[in-house]
């Protein structure tokens, strides 16, 4: 494949700016990782394309973990290997740890970012599902530099369909700090092998428990069974007020089901719809203790 | 017997491991010649159709377009082992994979906008995807040059091999019980690293051509070429760059290589054809799909009585050397454990699905999967032990099978007993697990040839040695290296039996022009042929020496020991670059250089396909832990002891990863692997859609080489290369069962299959609990 395409590579958050402002006409792609939009380039062909790339931007709000008083921050250009190593997204949001821990490859996770990953809209996506999960906020900011900020199960608006402009990026997302004294998280990834592997169905979990072990907050995602991730709302509402040690058999089994009423998956070569349709309904039972 | 050595039996790392890490090898993909033009290839946009017209006006109008060439424009024969495969298809086309017409273009660019513009009118026609079809009487004749009719009976039979021995009927009286299953194998491909290649380069002033090219069979590849193009052989050279893979997918010439070769005769510039990672898997050659129907039996002491089989290939549109599988196949039915009685058919048929070509093992991870597998189940019915129904028909040194195959050293025993021992597996086959994981173990055993296959006029190698004036040895090999280690073997030999240090040894082995001939790769023979070639060279070689030595010094003897550059007698030495010069400029002026050439003792087979075929034979026993995770059905491997007759070790390295590599491979096949066919059409050419595994997936690999030494091989060494993924699926399929009580008849055996069965399972249960409630 020739790759036939040219290269800008601003330094700072106002070049980005008039950097996007000056291609408005043109075909542009941004990115900084290039792990997704490699492969769409050698689909589509580069002919014509304006790559801005993110790599040398110098910006920290863009780059870092910032734990704030209620939330935490998470900038667009954070690596998958940034947040695998991040201590306290570990203890906290095992949810999103072991998500980003189980993204492809050592190497793709450490140039793979949040905001690709959120980008690129992908069902199967395994950060987003993540985030999905934690209930995320998207805070936009556009060439004009307004800002504006979304929660990620609307920004998401289908297939490969985000709610940002031409003209808007990601400057970071945001997840609401627990506020229970105990978690019960964790992510499901479904795959015929251990490492680069896009998920054939994953389940994210993130409750929060009081101290007596009764749920109070709960977040449910289901990837690659339908369209975009659904945020599996009823099965977290049945869940709420229950005490997570004394759930019965039935109660699994209804959750199970409110989890599986989301689902909407395709039959394609890695998988039938049927297959996706029982592993999701045996995660979801296999989840809960 | 074991005679104390110090190069061989220690580990070295290969010869080219440094090149190969640090980039600086040199594979076909980094040849750029002075004006060399780059070639692509169209294929047809439909598996099976008639060809009506092909405009390649626009095409060769296109800028920087040298020349197009179609089945019109050139004088070739039919390639392939049936010559039945047409190198540029006209008329007709029969399969995803043909070619239509080829272009060279000043760029890669150009050569593939080129193929955008050529058009081709076709009438498209319903294929014959299943072999099951294609043997109907109604159904349409696959391959106009296919002689099915005549020899077989049949228009769309490729090939047909039948070998029977011993009293089918007596033994099927004798036994206890009798196991009759159908097993269904996937088609599935190599994916090297590297994909396919060639850069050719004709001279029209002398009417040379010169080859770049990465195939496993130089000197066949050269009479094929020759063959395909009306050449004569020598004028022909190959030459080698580094191959990132062969695993058996370079046995075969392909069309794309003849094809690469007309264009640059056309163009009179050197021409390159380069595969993308798309077309390496829609083109490269496959493992045979079949389906086999296996019956056996044993009696009522768990002895095996007979073994009855049916094979239905998959063949595809053309005949590969894929074809001849059966040979090998045919082996371990009649002579894996001890058989009295066994029945072999099998026919390859011609579909319009891709052809399969050859694969590491070679038919035999099928054959053994099958066999294996009625194994455990004539076990499960007698109420006998796995472990103990394998070792009291276990293969024995002395053994002539009925087939003839002579195994004058045999490690199959003791292979079994230390799996059996190393993986606890008594213990390990209870089952017990009734929770979301289940654990379970899965034994089977191997035979494959050792000492290279008989299956050509010659199944030799010769060897050139050079000793020049300072004490520096050339090995000009017959043998190629595509990665398996064997030059690195070569050196340790000369590093053995001369005494000189690894950096002061060459081997070449890229050029026919140079080296002297040589099968090719294949049949795990490498390391046995061109090792025992090498040795008889070193001997001539040594003769030289110590007449000169002797001359030299003035001491009378031929008992020279050559160690550290030197050969040294008693109180008597002297260096080995001394002797050489004295031998090129002493009287009577000569060089330190010999030949010889290594013909095995291996015999054809007769008409019946009986004889001792191998200088020796390898067997090897497998016990492989399993856990199945019940939510997503997936399998994943805990742990593997392999233990293998490999004669005598002789780098542990390169021997450990043969075991590591022939696992990975055989691992996918049993769990992972497999190319999606719809209509002829490949439904998932990537390594997204192609599951082959990745180093997170491997389990630790245990091995446990027993050594037999056979007086046939290097130092008593057998061939090792195929034999380690061979019984690996077996061992697997017998886990699984083990682990669920659920048995699978095909591969591979994915999640959703494991999770369909178990759903099919509890249906049944319930049904039954129902029944008992009513």
């Amino acid at each position: 494949m020739i790759m036939d395409f040219e290269v800008v590579s601003p330094k700072n958050k106002s070049e980005l700016l008039n950097v996007i402002n000056d291609n408005l006409d043109g075909n542009f792609r941004i990115s900084a990782g290039f792990t997704d939009l490699y492969n769409q380039l050698k689909k589509s062909g580069s002919e014509g394309v304006t790559i801005i790339n993110l790599t040398q931007l110098n910006e920290p709000e863009l780059k870092s973990i910032h734990i704030g008083d209620s939330e935490i921050r998470i900038g667009t250009l954070v690596t998958a290997a940034d947040i695998v190593d991040h201590a306290f997204i570990k203890v906290n949001f095992p949810v999103l740890h072991m998500a980003a821990s189980k993204l492809a490859s050592l190497q793709i996770r450490n140039v793979a970012t949040i905001g690709g990953n959120i980008c690129n809209v992908s069902p199967s996506g395994d950060m987003t599902a993540a985030m999905i999960t934690l209930q995320a906020v998207c805070h936009v900011i556009d060439s004009e530099g307004n800002e504006r900020s979304e929660p990620l199960i609307s920004f998401i608006r289908g297939l490969k369909k985000t709610s940002l402009e031409k003209n808007e990026i990601i400057q970071y997302v945001t997840i609401p700090k627990n506020i229970h004294s105990k978690i019960y998280s964790g992510y499901e990834k479904v795959g015929a092998r251990k490492s680069m592997e896009i998920a054939i169905v994953s389940l994210g979990y993130h409750f929060q428990l009081n101290d007596e072990g009764i749920i109070q907050e709960a977040g449910i995602s289901c990837g690659a069974v339908a369209p975009v991730i659904p945020f599996a709302t009823d099965a977290c509402s049945f869940l709420i007020g229950k005490k997570l040690d004394e759930l019965s058999d039935a109660d699994k089994n209804t959750f199970a089901d409110l989890v599986v009423a989301y689902a909407n998956p395709i039959s394609d070569i890695r998988a039938s719809a049927w297959y996706r349709t029982e592993v999701l309904k045996n995660l979801a039972c296999a989840i809960l203790p | 017997m074991k005679k104390e050595l110090k190069v061989i039996g220690k580990s070295a790392p290969k010869l080219d491991a440094d090149i190969r890490v640090s980039g600086k090898a040199v594979y076909g993909h980094d040849i750029e010649l002075p004006g060399m033009l780059h070639g692509s290839i169209l294929r047809t946009a439909h598996p099976c159709a008639e060809i009506l017209s092909i405009d390649t006006s626009e095409a060769e109008a296109l800028p920087g377009v040298i020349c197009i060439i179609t089945a019109d424009d050139v004088d070739v024969n039919n390639i392939s082992y049936k010559r039945d495969h047409p190198i540029l298809k006209k008329g007709t086309v029969n399969c995803n994979r043909d070619e239509i017409a080829a272009v060279a273009a000043i760029t890669k660019d150009i050569a593939k906008k080129a193929l955008k513009l050529i058009k081709v009118d076709y009438r498209i026609k319903e294929g014959v995807y299943n072999p099951l079809e294609a043997l109907k009487s109604d159904a349409p004749k696959i391959n106009e040059f296919g002689k099915g009719e005549e020899q077989f009976g049949n228009k769309n039979i490729a090939e047909s091999f039948h070998y029977e021995h011993g009293d089918l009927e007596a033994e099927k009286a004798k036994s206890k019980v009798i196991i009759k299953r159908t097993y269904q194998l996937p088609r599935v491909t190599h994916a090297c690293m590297a994909t396919s290649n060639i850069t050719a380069d004709f001279n029209k002033l002398d009417g040379r051509l010169t080859l770049w090219s990465s195939t496993q069979v130089p000197f066949l590849y050269q009479r094929d070429i020759a063959h395909a193009l009306k050449m004569e052989p020598s004028k022909i050279r190959i030459i080698q760059p580094v191959i990132g893979g062969g695993f058996g997918s370079k046995l075969d010439m392909h069309p794309f290589e003849p094809i690469c070769c007309l264009l640059a005769m056309k163009a009179g510039k050197p021409v390159q054809i380069l595969y993308s990672r798309e077309e390496e898997f829609i083109l490269s050659p496959t493992r045979q799909p079949m389906i086999i129907e296996l019956t056996t039996g044993a009696d009522e002491n768990g002895k095996f009585t007979f073994r009855e089989v049916e094979i239905i290939k998959d063949n595809g549109a053309y005949t590969s050397w894929g074809a001849t599988t059966p040979f090998v196949m045919m082996q371990t039915f009649s002579s894996l454990y001890q058989a009295p009685a066994c029945k072999f058919d099998s026919h390859a048929i011609y579909t319009n699905n891709p052809f399969a070509g050859s694969f590491r093992g070679y038919g035999n991870p099928q054959a053994t999967f099958a066999l294996e597998t009625n194994i455990d189940l004539m076990a499960e019915e007698l109420g006998m032990d796995q472990d103990k129904i394998r070792l009291i028909n276990a293969n024995y040194k002395g053994e002539i099978t009925g087939q003839g195959l002579h195994f004058k050293t045999c490690g199959a025993i003791p292979a079994l007993e230390k799996v059996i021992e190393k993986s606890n597996f008594q213990v390990s086959a209870i089952p017990h697990d009734k929770g979301r994981f289940r654990k379970g173990i899965g034994l089977a055993s191997m035979l494959h040839v050792g000492g290279g296959a008989k299956i050509y006029r010659s199944d030799g190698c010769g060897t050139t040695l050079k000793l020049d004036d300072y004490g520096y040895l050339t090995i000009v090999t017959g043998s190629n290296e595509i990665g398996q280690g064997s030059e690195t073997v070569l050196a340790m030999i000369a590093m053995e039996e001369l005494g000189i240090s690894r950096e002061k040894i060459k081997v070449i082995n890229t050029d026919t022009d140079v080296k002297p001939w040589d099968v090719g790769v294949h049949a795990s023979r490498t390391s046995f042929v061109a090792g025992n070639s090498l040795l008889g060279a070193i001997k001539l070689l040594k003769e030289k020496l110590n007449k000169k030595a002797t001359e030299l010094l003035g001491v009378v003897t031929d008992d020279w020991d050559y160690a550290d550059g030197k050969m040294t007698f008693n109180e008597f030495e002297i260096s080995l670059d001394k002797v050489s010069r004295e031998i090129h400029f002493g009287f009577p002026h000569e060089l330190c250089t010999v030949t010889y050439f290594y013909e095995p003792p291996s015999k054809f087979q007769d008409k019946e396909f009986k004889g001792d075929v191998s200088g020796n034979y390898a067997f090897a026993a497998q016990a492989i832990e399993v856990e199945v995770d019940t939510v997503t059905g997936n399998v994943t491997v805990l742990n593997t002891h392999v233990s293998q007759d490999v004669g005598r070790v002789l780098n542990p390295m390169g021997l450990q990863g043969q075991m590591e590599g022939g696992m990975a491979t055989g691992i996918g096949y049993a769990l992972t692997e497999e190319m999606i066919y719809e209509k002829g059409e490949l439904k998932n050419p990537s390594f997204h859609g192609y599951k082959i595994l990745t180093t997170m997936d491997m389990p630790p690999v245990h091995f446990y080489p027993i050594e037999t030494y056979d007086e046939a091989g290097p130092y008593g060494s057998k061939g090792a290369g195929e034999a380690p993924l061979i019984p690996t699926a077996a061992a697997i399929a017998n886990a699984v069962a083990n682990a669920l009580g659920v048995r699978f008849y095909s591969l591979p055996i994915t999640a959703e299959k494991v999770l369909r069965a178990l759903a099919e399972k509890k249906k049944e249960v319930s049904q039954n609990e129902s029944l008992k409630t009513n």
